[in-house]
């Protein structure tokens, strides 16, 4: 056992990273248990991080790659993931200067495309979000609000909407009458993928969601290429009489343009 | 209602365990220079910088519980993540035999160029005044185990001075740079 005084002198160097490998086990297991000590190497990592600083900026598209990483983090589909939406207010304020997160710019994307569509569909409303899939990590050093947060953030819509009175089960199948996705819609028209089996599409590609109000149809949204697992939100109102999918280029197309892959009747 | 450039680090990082992404990037935002610029001054290399850049901000996507904000500012937290990772790096063989050939050319840098290390523009003469307080040796020690990863060992061959007395000038002199920066009022620093 290493001893306070042997401890508190290595600090300077534990919070430089300057400790060497054979001495880190006991310097973290005396650190465990003395308050003096962890108090005084919060301050010394201060220290450090005031020396640390650096005004470099970063590569123009390293946002973006973090960006689309996050949704590596994912469950294993098992369950549909919790929703980004149940988070805080500041997700509803338009004017964020993100450094072009590349989740981002798809939603605002496909914001675009629903824009279009909906002045050329007679103004249809539509609210699109897209969940991400997340897991729930081992996590050591808890901290009681944020777990509560995320206990919170686990209940997921659809799960929630499954139990909300009113809600209807929609199924998609293709033209062998095999189902291939089903969502369940709320009253008020926000909808949840509850399970898919579609197949992944190439690179390049992504599944989109169309609602017919008669013969027009209407973009609900861009489901990705792999909805599997994934989870999203679509919302529309007036609610369509009938749910289909298509293949689409990634971004999406103001009209189908490929074949449809699976329909069903709301 | 907030702007979310008003919103706190912690609050933000609150945030991203419901999953917002927007408060990720707000935090990208605010510390990703810091964290790149670190990890890009250890590692003497862009690629490798990126990586690490990455890892940090992934990893706090991943668990955002590991930031206590008891322990200190969210700027340290992610610093100390980036700056041992990029000593990882630096350690492990691949990337130590590309860093002692860039070795030679650095000493003959200047010898410490602070405006580049400060907390932010506004805070380059604060740590470099500090800086500039403490004793040489200690000023030497500081830098060769922070920005070259070095071990306090080899910075004490390196200097030809006794690990006890490395060891000690590291902590005194980062105590003495805390205790300078707190009373110039670094925030941060004393939270």
């Amino acid at each position: 056992m290493i001893s306070h005084e042997d401890a508190s002198e290595l600090l300077g160097a534990y919070a430089l990273d300057a400790v060497e490998r054979d001495e880190l086990t006991e310097l973290e297991e005396h650190l465990a248990t003395c308050p003096r000590c962890r108090a005084e190497l919060d301050g010394l990592r201060e220290a450090a991080g005031a020396l640390g600083n650096s005004v470099e900026p970063p590569p123009e598209g390293l946002w973006s790659r973090i960006s689309d990483r996050l949704g590596d983090y994912s469950g294993e589909g098992e369950e549909p993931p919790p929703m980004p939406e149940l988070s805080v207010g500041t997700r509803q304020r338009a004017p964020f200067r993100a450094p072009s997160p590349g989740r981002t710019r798809r939603i605002r994307s496909n914001a675009l495309l629903l824009g279009a569509v909906a002045v050329a569909a007679s103004a249809v409303a539509v609210v699109l979000g897209i969940g991400l899939v997340r897991s729930q990590d081992n996590v050591t050093n808890l901290q009681q609000s944020i777990a509560h947060e995320r206990a919170a953030a686990q209940r997921t819509p659809a799960e929630v909407a499954l139990h909300t009175p009113g809600h209807r089960v929609v199924s998609l199948a293709n033209s062998a009458h095999v189902e291939m996705a089903s969502f369940v819609i709320v009253p008020g028209g926000r909808g949840y993928l509850i399970s898919s089996s579609l197949p992944a599409l190439q690179e390049g590609q992504t599944y989109q969601l169309w609602g017919f109000t008669g013969s027009t149809p209407v973009s609900l949204g861009l489901l990705g290429g792999s909805p599997h697992g994934s989870t999203f939100t679509v919302a529309g109102a007036p609610l369509t009489a009938e749910l289909a999918l298509t293949a689409e280029p990634s971004g999406g197309t103001v009209a189908p343009t490929g074949a449809i892959v699976a329909s069903g009747t709301v | 209602m907030r702007d979310i450039d008003e919103v706190s680090d912690a609050r933000l990082v609150t945030s991203i365990a419901r999953y917002s992404e927007v408060a990720l990037a707000e935090v990208y935002r605010r510390h990703g220079r810091a964290v790149y610029g670190l990890a890009r001054r250890v590692l003497q290399d862009a690629g490798e910088a990126e990586d690490v850049t990455q890892e940090v901000f992934l990893r706090l996507w991943r668990e955002p519980d590991r930031f206590d904000p008891g322990r200190g500012s969210l700027r340290s937290f992610l610093l100390a993540q980036a700056h041992g990772r990029a000593v990882d790096a630096v350690r492990s063989s691949s990337s130590r035999r590309a860093r002692e050939s860039r070795e030679a050319a650095r000493t003959a840098r200047a010898e410490y160029d602070m405006q580049h290390e400060a907390w932010d523009l506004a805070m380059a003469d604060q740590v470099a005044q500090a800086m500039g307080e403490l004793s040489e040796d200690e000023r030497r020690a500081i830098q060769l185990a922070y920005f070259d990863g070095h071990t306090y060992r080899e910075v004490a061959r390196v200097l030809e001075q006794p690990e006890g007395t490395v060891k000690s000038r590291i902590r005194s002199g980062l105590r003495r740079l805390r205790d300078a920066l707190v009373d110039a009022g670094v925030r941060g620093v004393d939270a």
